[in-house]
């Protein structure tokens, strides 16, 4: 008995320290796959950056810095002429006025969806906007061509351009004639595409408000629109913006459903009811039949688009940090 | 306030053992019933809180004492499938009519609840939030009334130079005292509180319990509390809940030295609950 038990007191630390050192080999394997997923990312995004800067080498030496406010677009002149303003301003246009639309609306929709809806019509609407969020960018653009742009050139557009005939500024902005093809219809179809992703991150971060804190605001006497606007929404603020940035995001860069019915022109027309371009649009539309400089132009609107999303990212994050601040957190 | 010797009672009437004099009802139950879906949940309950008197109201977890309180302002009005019969009233007030403006009965009727529940706005604005729902006044008198508010919940001194700092940023018991002062900012009639020290330490719970009594100078006054010592300390009449009936309803000092009933004994001997 006492020598058999000497021999698993002796078995018992070598096993010990072998299955420990089993344990670390897994666990450095563990920690390498991890680290190198994680590095992977890094390098993918220094390698887009770099054949981006190498593709569009060519465009910068040839426009230089004179590429950002240039409006002509003539890639069959020789040598061609190339500028990015026309993309830029429909990028930045399309995507305001879609913010502009889809912000209230979807907050609207997420408001309603979980302080207001009666119970059975909760899940109908909830899976409505899922579901708007499933459809495929293309529909939207073949809808936004045949269907929506038709709509509004012989119904809404007539009716604002005479609302504000002769008014200054609005008229410039809301002048005739009316088009299936305009800035305003793709900025419609953005808003409608954006919208479940304001909506549906809007009714997630409003569920985490405690019950308690929206019975206190109402045990002092608030309405339903006071306890949203004074307690719900600024306890969710961070929520809400970070859904609203993934929303501009995405419509920074949507490109098929805009590139069917924005009217790829490179003219900037002070109208919202002209065709107009956008990066996204300018690129997918012509870099099947592009060479030379006029390629590696579209690649520079490419590494513009990189560009202003990283600004508009980084602007949203200074906010949310400037607001934390002001919330005194 | 214009009887002022029930303010003194509050604190005296319990170690002379003196009965209280009956005070003018405030708020009038009668034969209440409440239902969570199915479930009956308060079975025909009939009592009256005196005007500026502390009631108290105790019994096990899941009695309905929470439930009760929430009746008071309606707050069960919020979700849906809960229903009440019976009658109750705020002096001339039908709190039950359909038709009753409830941000309006809020106003009459305050409520504290269990946990802090600070706005998520400065310390400032969580008072001035209230009152400006119901009242349009100069920045001059807002500030008086903050004031006024902050120092009725006990509270001026420790916050009086960071008004503009988050209420967050308080600790649990500064934000409870928040909470009191903001109920109070609105001059309700009526303060309910749910539980109101069983998130704070000793120290903070003593605060308010000081801070009730004087409240109850001035206002009717509910509290639901698992703490028998507090129901003792603080209140003028205790209501003994069990599975939601109203068992036994007098002045604390009776209840709480010679109960009438065999289960209130029990419970506030500590044999069941």
């Amino acid at each position: 008995m006492a020598v058999e038990s000497n021999v698993i007191d002796a078995a018992g630390p070598y096993d010990r320290a072998k299955a420990l050192s089993a344990f670390k080999l897994g666990d450095l394997t563990f920690y390498w796959i991890t680290r190198l997923s994680a590095i992977s990312v890094l390098l993918i995004l220094g390698g887009i950056i770099i054949s981006l800067i190498v593709g569009a080498f060519p465009a910068m030496k040839e426009y230089g810095i004179s590429f950002l406010w240039t409006q002509r677009w003539a890639p069959s002149a020789d040598p061609p002429v190339l500028g990015a303003l026309g993309p830029m301003y429909g990028t930045l246009v399309t995507s305001f006025i879609a913010m502009l639309i889809a912000i209230p609306v979807g907050l609207g929709i997420a408001i309603f969806l979980t302080e207001l809806c009666p119970q059975w019509l909760r899940r109908p609407i909830g899976m409505a906007v899922e579901l708007l969020a499933g459809i495929p960018s293309i529909i939207y653009g073949m809808w936004g061509f045949f269907v929506l742009g038709p709509f509004l050139a012989n119904t809404f557009q007539p009716f604002m351009i005479k609302i504000f005939d002769g008014v200054p500024v609005l008229g410039a902005i809301f002048a005739g004639p009316p088009s299936y093809l305009s800035l305003f219809n793709a900025a419609l179809i953005l808003a409608i595409m954006v919208l479940p992703f304001i909506t549906s991150i809007s009714v997630d971060v409003f569920k985490t408000v405690p019950p308690v804190l929206k019975e206190a605001a109402y045990g002092v006497g608030c309405t339903t629109w006071e306890v949203v606007r004074s307690v719900v929404i600024p306890y969710t603020r961070v929520g809400i913006i970070g859904g609203v940035m993934l929303a501009l995001g995405r419509a920074l860069g949507e490109t098929m459903a805009v590139t069917f019915i924005i009217g790829n022109s490179f003219r900037i027309s002070s109208s919202i009811f002209a065709p107009g371009t956008t990066i996204s649009a300018a690129i997918a539309s012509e870099f099947a039949e592009s060479d030379g400089l006029h390629q590696s132009g579209l690649i520079l609107l490419g590494l513009l688009l990189f560009v202003l999303t990283f600004f508009v990212l980084a602007a949203a994050r200074l906010m949310l940090l400037r607001l934390e601040k002001k919330a005194g957190k | 306030m214009t009887d002022l010797s029930v303010s003194v009672s509050s604190n005296a009437h319990l170690a002379s053992q003196q009965p209280l004099p009956e005070a003018p009802a405030k708020v009038t139950v009668r034969n209440l019933n409440f239902y969570y879906g199915e479930h009956h949940a308060l079975k025909n309950i009939n009592l009256t809180l005196g005007a500026n008197r502390v009631t108290a109201f105790i019994g096990p977890s899941g009695c309905g004492k929470s439930t009760l309180l929430r009746i008071f302002n309606r707050m069960y009005d919020l979700y849906p499938g809960q229903r009440v019969t019976g009658q109750l009233m705020l002096d001339q007030t039908n709190i039950l009519d359909p038709k009753l403006d409830l941000n309006l009965l809020r106003a009459r009727v305050g409520m504290v609840f269990q946990k802090p529940t600070p706005f998520p706005m400065t310390i400032y604005e969580n008072i001035a939030f209230g009152i400006r729902l119901y009242e349009k006044i100069s920045k001059s008198e807002m500030d008086d009334r903050v004031e006024k508010a902050l120092r009725g919940g006990a509270l001026w001194n420790e916050v009086k130079d960071k008004l503009n700092a988050s209420g967050l940023s308080l600790s649990g018991g500064q934000q409870q005292r928040l909470c009191i002062a903001r109920t109070v900012a609105v001059r309700p009639e009526v303060i309910l509180f749910d539980e109101p020290c069983s998130a704070l330490d000793p120290i903070s719970t003593a605060k308010v319990e000081e801070l009730i009594q004087e409240l109850s100078e001035n206002y009717t006054i509910a509290i639901v509390t698992h703490n028998m010592q507090q129901a003792a300390r603080v209140s003028d009449k205790t209501a003994f809940m069990y599975l939601g009936e109203l068992i036994e309803f007098d002045d604390t000092s009776k209840i709480f030295t010679s109960p009438s009933d065999r289960r209130t004994q029990d419970y506030i001997t500590g044999r069941f609950g």
